[in-house]
Formats: C-alpha cells, structure tokens, sequence
C-alpha cells in the first residue's frame, strides 16, 4: 500500500441551510460568503491544511456547482497534491441502484470505498456550517491519548442555549456517558461542535450495521453516537476553546460577520501561523476617494468607496457611490449602492444594484410583499444576487428580496 | 485567441536604478500600486494576449522575482508545455570568474526550443495594461524587421529616454538616447516585436563578437542595417526611471482615468496572492484619496497615498503623499509626508519624516526609524 494515510477528512458539504433564504437559493450552505472575502468552507478547509491533513473529501449534494468551482483543484487551500488532495465526491449511481445522501452518516456510508483507498486509521468528520479555527492535529492527538473509539469536539455554551445544540455529558475524565439532542432540560453546556474523529474500521462497521436498520435516519448525531454510547464504547468529549459560531440563520450570519468589525481578536483572521486561505479576486487595492469616510468596517480589494460606510464588511468589487450611507451592512462581491441611498441592516448578494436613493433596512418602518419575518429578523433585509433596486424605492426591514416581477421594488434581475 | 508570439521580458535595465527601492531587487521586483510588482503589468499583458511561453532574463539579485514568479501559476504559465522560464544568467566554470556571465547561452537555448514566430521583447519598467495581439499582427503585415511600440513622452519622465526619429512610413531612422535636442516626441515604449528567427541570428551574431550586453536599446541601434518600425500607443502608459518617476507614476494612479485604464479596462492584472484578511478600518480614522490593500488595519490619518498589503497605521498617526509597502507598521503619532517606505519597516512614535515631491525621502527594507 503506498498511499496509506493515518487520518483524512470528510466534510459535509450537502447541507441546502433552508433558513437564509436567497443566499443559498442557488449555492449550498458552505459557499456562503462570508467575512469580506471567504465561503463558509474555507474555514474548515483551512483547519485541515493547517493541521496537516492533506486529504479531503468534499461531500456535496445540495446547488453543488457553485462550490465545485470554487473548491476545483483545492490550489487555494495547498490541496492540490499528488498523493491526496481535495476531492469533491457527489452522490453517484452504482451497479444495481443509486441513491441520494439520505443522511450525514449515509454520506460516508456510501464513500466507503473511497476511504478505504487511503486505507486510513482515522477519520475526522467535518460539516461546513461553523466559522472557527481549529487544530484538528491536536484533536487527534488526545483521540490516540485517550485510546477513544470515537472523539467528539465539545465547546461550553450559555446553559440557556444548550437546548440548541446536541449535549454531551461526560464524567470527570471527558468520557461521554450520555448524549441528548436539543434537550428541553439540559444538564450540562458542552454542545457537539460536529467534528468527529472515528477509528476507520469502528466506524465503518458501525456505518454497515446502520444501513441495515429501516428505522434510522442515517445520522450521527441522531443514530451512530447513541448507538455506540449504548454500546459501551469508548467515547471522549474533545474541549475546544475559542472563537466557534454556527451561520445557519440570516441573524447569526450577520452577528458574526460583524463580530470581525466589534471583536476582531477573538477569531483573529490575521494571525499568520494560521491563515483562512480562500480563492482571492484578481482586483486591485480599493479606493477610497475625497470625502468618503470609512469607520469601523472591513473592506476588500477592488473596493471603490466615494460615500459613508459605517460598521460594515464589504467583499470586493463594491461600490459605494457619493452621498450613498450604508451602515451595519454587509456588501457581497460586485455591489454597487448608487448615489443617495441609505442601507441599514442589510445584506446584499453578488452584483446587486441598489439604486439612486433607495431607502432599504432596519430604520424604515412598515411591510411589503418581501416582509419574511420567519427568516429574518431584527430588521435585517437581505436582497438576492442580481438585483436592480428601482431608484428612490423604500423597502422595510427584515425582508426577503428576491425577483418575483418587476414591481415597485425590484426594477430587473439579471445574470452575474 | 491564438497568437504566434512568445514573450521575453528583462527583469534588470543597465541605466536604471531605483536606489533602496532596487538594492534588494531586480527592477522588475520593485512592489508598485498596493499589491503588485511592476513585472506583472507586462506578464499580465502577455497572458491576456494568449501569450503562453514568458522567458524573464534576470540578471542579478532575483531572489525576490523568484519568489514571486514562483512556478507561474497566478498568471497560470505553471502549463505542461511552455509556461514560465527564468533565465538567470548562465554560469558555468569558464566564466564563473567572470564579471559578465554568459546571459545568453540560456536564452539562446529557451528561443530555440520553443517554437514560435514571433518574440515581443520588453523592458519591465514601463507600465500599461493592454493586449499585444493588434501590434503583432501589424508587425506582420507591415512586413518590418523589427516593430518598436513608442508613444509621445518625448523627454517628459526623465531618462533614460529612447527618443526614435521616423520618416513618413514609420521606418526608424535615427535613434537617440537621452539626447540634448531631440529629433522627435516618439519615445520608445521599450517593446519590440520581431521574428524568432531573426532574434536568434541576432544573438548569435552578438555572442560572436563577445557582446554579451542584451537589451531593447541594442536591438533599435541595428535600424541602419534592418527595417524597424514604429507603432503608436495610444494609451495611459507609466515610465519607472527612477525614484521621483516610481513617486509620480504611483501618485498618478489616484487619478481617475489612469485608475480606470490601468486596473477597470477589463483586463485583469494578476499578481501573486497573499491571502491576508480584509483590511481594518477603526472608529478614528481618516481617509481620503488612498488606495488600501488587504490586511491593513487603519486607525489613524491618510490622505493622497499609496498603501500595500499589512500596512499598520496606528492612531494620531498622519500619512499624506506617501507609499508604504509591504507590513510596515506605523506608530502612534508619526507624520509622514512624501516618504517611500518599503517593506518591514517600522517607524517608531512621534517620528516625524518630511520629503518633496521631487525628493520623496526613501526608507530601505526592514530599516525601523
């Protein structure tokens, strides 16, 4: 066997995250931009090439093909490697019958025999839905420690949250005695990150044996952890410490694209022994020209900023045009706000034009037919890719623009 | 877009010297416009115009250029077939003694093996952003030895000034370097096109009589034995002569045509990446007229500047009419006023460092002030 490797990753990158609306109409949740200028992805990807893992299985299903081009040859991320590498690995047709990923454990299930070609002792499992840095090398190191069957990253949240999450109580040596899913009462604050290592042949027993049962749904966190804690397996709770924030929703991808403007220490994108790598723009530095003011945003190459941007993050390309306000906003890659306008609270997709004195966001009271209070909230208004805001158009918060017809919003859409 | 050309760009020019700017690095290394080396604007040409084998003839110190041409991949000449060739100069035990290595035994061998028609040689120290497509095919209908792309700088931005003197069907006939009285404003834009062919007589016929010194300015002094011409261009095009034109030529892309015609013509510039996180902008500062790059965290005061990649510029701090590159970090309290600083340099609080517009005051790599 030459291509033995100790440990690869799999990551979970199906996932469609139903709850931020337009922005994974047409993308699937890890390609979710974020931070002015990664995806979602990026931050697990770069986990991985950071901790020494230089193979990665990209399961997809979901609006795959925006990912599949950002990822392509894993150059970005140093995956494009000889001896492993990046691999996108959509759900296929086999001999007799094909099948759809039906559940996270499934996923791997069917990838069987693309991970025994590594023929690896472990597997870290990942999901593409959380912002953190994390060294998984370490994970695997207390996983050999502590001689585990199966290591589960934990983090403390607020008790008051802990119903959220999957919970892991554990006894004094982290080993985990017992696992609740989004307990009503729960009795300790240690949420599953859903970073899994498993030793291979454990799991790929325990993935077999799962497939057989018509009852199970095929998901870690619902049917394998369970099944193997009741098996008296030996399961060990990894503490992480540090900066980890779930995006799935429209208001905490918002808070923690602002936590980079508030808190900028506690992720710390800038720290070099740990860089998030990302497919960066072929754009020139940003511009900021006479009057414009810039006050505690983040901005990207390519930027061209002649108006106010207050508390923002702006991904590249954006422009901000004379006497255009935008505040608390987040500005995805080729916007441009047109003179006059005033964003509060919003976050606009690729390429979208908002026109001449549009008023759009949290300070404009009332209702239209994008309000969407189910996904939106705290005034947060979101606007699809491709838009054509019509000029002086008034649009409320927490809405939900997307194109339906040309109305008295939404003048056009268009392809970018 | 097929094109018959290949591309050869020289990474050093004899006559010019940028003082600090190039004591760490070949001409072409030189970081120029927030995230760029000047080498990129005439890689990024080339590439646009389909060009796919670029040889760089580097001639001294191009640690730095290696570093950043790396295997070509940012302007995707990593390719099976050609792609990128850095041709240092070609060292072996006869002339390892000697001052003028044998630059051209690897050229020679580069020109011979890949097998195009045409070559567009190109001093790197000037900078537009265009296709070359349009000049190599009117070199070939023009039926002309060699073409020489000039615009009408004249003498404007210093010299070395090639100045070309052309009769009335653009055939060179006179060609004067740095001349007292020109004979014309048609200044070289140091690129020429010629035949692959023709360029290898014309080495070897060079490297028989020992003349190891290669460059444009040799090729155009041959206008009395072969027919060159000129071609117009028409465009924004920047000169790097030495350190007040590296000043001007930078302050000028704050203009907004020649922003425009440099970086939003649509064709891309491309240049290494950095993957540095968004830059910073804090509750306190103020900016105007700059162009920023990422990583930057700015809190203090900038006005009319050029900044680079991990620029720090602390609170109470003023930066006007300045370049800083690379991860400098600017303290607290620090006025700066037409000041170069290039890369690693930290300037300590309070520093107060004042220059003119024709003597921008330069601040060599890594120095802490």
């Amino acid at each position: 066997m030459t291509n033995k490797k100790k440990i690869i990753a799999m990551l979970l990158a199906g996932g469609q995250g139903s709850r931020l609306g337009v922005l994974t109409k047409t993308r699937a949740k890890p390609a979710v931009p974020y931070g002015g200028k990664y995806k979602i992805i990026d931050f697990p990807l770069s986990n991985c090439t950071n901790s020494g893992i230089d193979t990665v299985g990209v399961l997809t299903q979901y609006q795959p093909l925006e990912l599949n081009s950002y990822i392509s040859t894993g150059a970005p991320w140093d995956l494009d490697s000889n001896t492993g590498g990046v691999f996108i690995l959509p759900p296929y047709l086999k001999a007799e019958r094909g099948e759809w990923y039906s559940g996270t454990a499934n996923a791997i299930y069917q990838n069987s025999f693309f991970i025994d070609k590594f023929d690896p002792d472990y597997v870290l499992v990942l999901s593409g839905d959380h912002i953190y840095k994390m060294d998984y090398n370490a994970m695997l190191k207390f996983h050999i420690k502590t001689e585990a069957s199966a290591t589960i990253a934990v983090i403390e949240v607020p008790i008051e949250d802990a119903s959220r999450f999957g919970i892991m109580n554990t006894d004094k040596q982290s080993r985990i005695v017992d696992f609740e899913e989004k307990p009503a009462k729960p009795r300790s604050n240690l949420a599953s990150m859903g970073v899994y290592i498993f030793n291979w042949p454990v799991l790929r027993a325990e993935l077999s044996c799962d497939e057989e049962d018509p009852n199970s749904d095929h998901d870690f966190g619902k049917n394998i952890i369970p099944k193997m804690l009741s098996a008296d397996m030996r399961l060990m709770a990894y503490r992480f410490t540090g900066y980890w924030k779930d995006v799935g929703t429209i208001g905490s991808l918002w808070e923690a694209n602002m936590d980079l403007l508030d808190r900028p220490e506690e992720i710390n994108l800038r720290d070099r022994n740990w860089r998030i790598y990302s497919r960066n723009p072929i754009k020139p530095a940003h511009y900021i020209a006479d009057n414009a003011r810039v006050v505690n945003s983040a901005l990207t190459d390519g930027c061209n900023v002649c108006g106010h941007v207050e508390h923002s993050m702006l991904f590249n390309s954006v422009t901000v045009e004379k006497g255009a306000v935008v505040r608390d906003s987040i500005l995805m890659p080729g916007v441009r706000v047109e003179a006059g306008a005033r964003l509060n609270k919003c976050i606009v997709s690729f390429g979208t034009i908002i026109g001449k004195h549009v008023r759009a966001g949290a300070d404009v009271e009332g209702e239209c037919r994008y309000s969407n209070t189910r996904l939106c909230q705290d005034g947060i208004t979101v606007f699809e890719r491709g838009l054509k805001i019509r000029d002086g158009a008034v649009v409320p918060g927490n809405c939900m623009v997307e194109f339906l017809e040309p109305d008295e919003i939404v003048e056009a859409h268009f392809r970018v | 877009m097929f094109i018959n050309a290949m591309g050869l760009i020289l990474a050093d020019h004899k006559r010019i010297q940028l003082g600090e700017l190039s004591r760490p690095r070949a001409l072409a290394a030189i970081p120029f416009a927030g995230r760029y080396r000047i080498i990129d604007f005439m890689l990024s040409n080339m590439v646009n115009s389909g060009i796919t084998c670029v040889g760089v003839i580097a001639q001294q110190k191009y640690k730095s250029l290696m570093d950043h041409l790396g295997t070509g991949s940012s302007w995707d000449l990593d390719r099976k077939n050609q792609g990128l060739s850095l041709l240092p100069p070609y060292i072996n035990s006869l002339n390892l003694e000697s001052s003028d290595n044998d630059n051209l035994s690897g050229s020679l061998d580069f020109f011979r093996a890949n097998r195009f028609r045409y070559v567009v040689i190109a001093n790197s120290n000037v900078i537009f952003n265009a296709t070359l497509n349009d000049y190599v095919s009117r070199h070939e209908e023009s039926g002309a030895d060699i073409s020489v792309l000039y615009n009408r700088d004249g003498l404007k931005s210093g010299p070395p000034a090639v100045i070309l003197g052309m009769d009335r069907k653009g055939s060179v006939k006179d060609v004067m370097i740095n001349p007292q009285k020109p004979v014309s404003n048609r200044r070289s834009a140091g690129v020429v096109i010629l035949s692959r062919e023709l360029l290898i007589d014309l080495l070897n016929d060079n490297a028989s009589r020992g003349d190891n010194d290669f460059s444009v300015e040799s090729l155009l002094r041959r206008y009395m034995e072969l027919r060159i011409c000129g071609i117009e261009y028409k465009g924004t095009l920047l000169r790097i002569n030495d350190i007040p034109t590296y000043f001007s030529s930078t302050m000028s892309l704050l203009e907004e045509k020649t922003r425009r015609e440099l970086f939003w013509a649509g064709l891309p510039v491309y240049t290494k990446v950095k993957d540095e996180a968004p830059a910073l902008y804090g509750p306190q500062n103020q900016v105007s007229n700059s162009f920023i790059s990422d990583g930057c965290v700015i809190n203090g005061t900038l006005a009319d500047s050029m900044v680079f990649r991990g620029v720090t510029v602390s609170a109470h701090a003023k930066v006007t009419n300045s370049i800083v590159m690379q991860d400098v970090y600017i303290s607290e309290g620090v006025e700066l006023d037409h000041v170069i600083l290039d890369k690693n340099c930290v300037i300590r609080p309070g520093i107060k460092l004042v220059g003119q517009k024709d003597f921008p005051v330069v601040i060599g790599k890594g120095a802490i002030v």
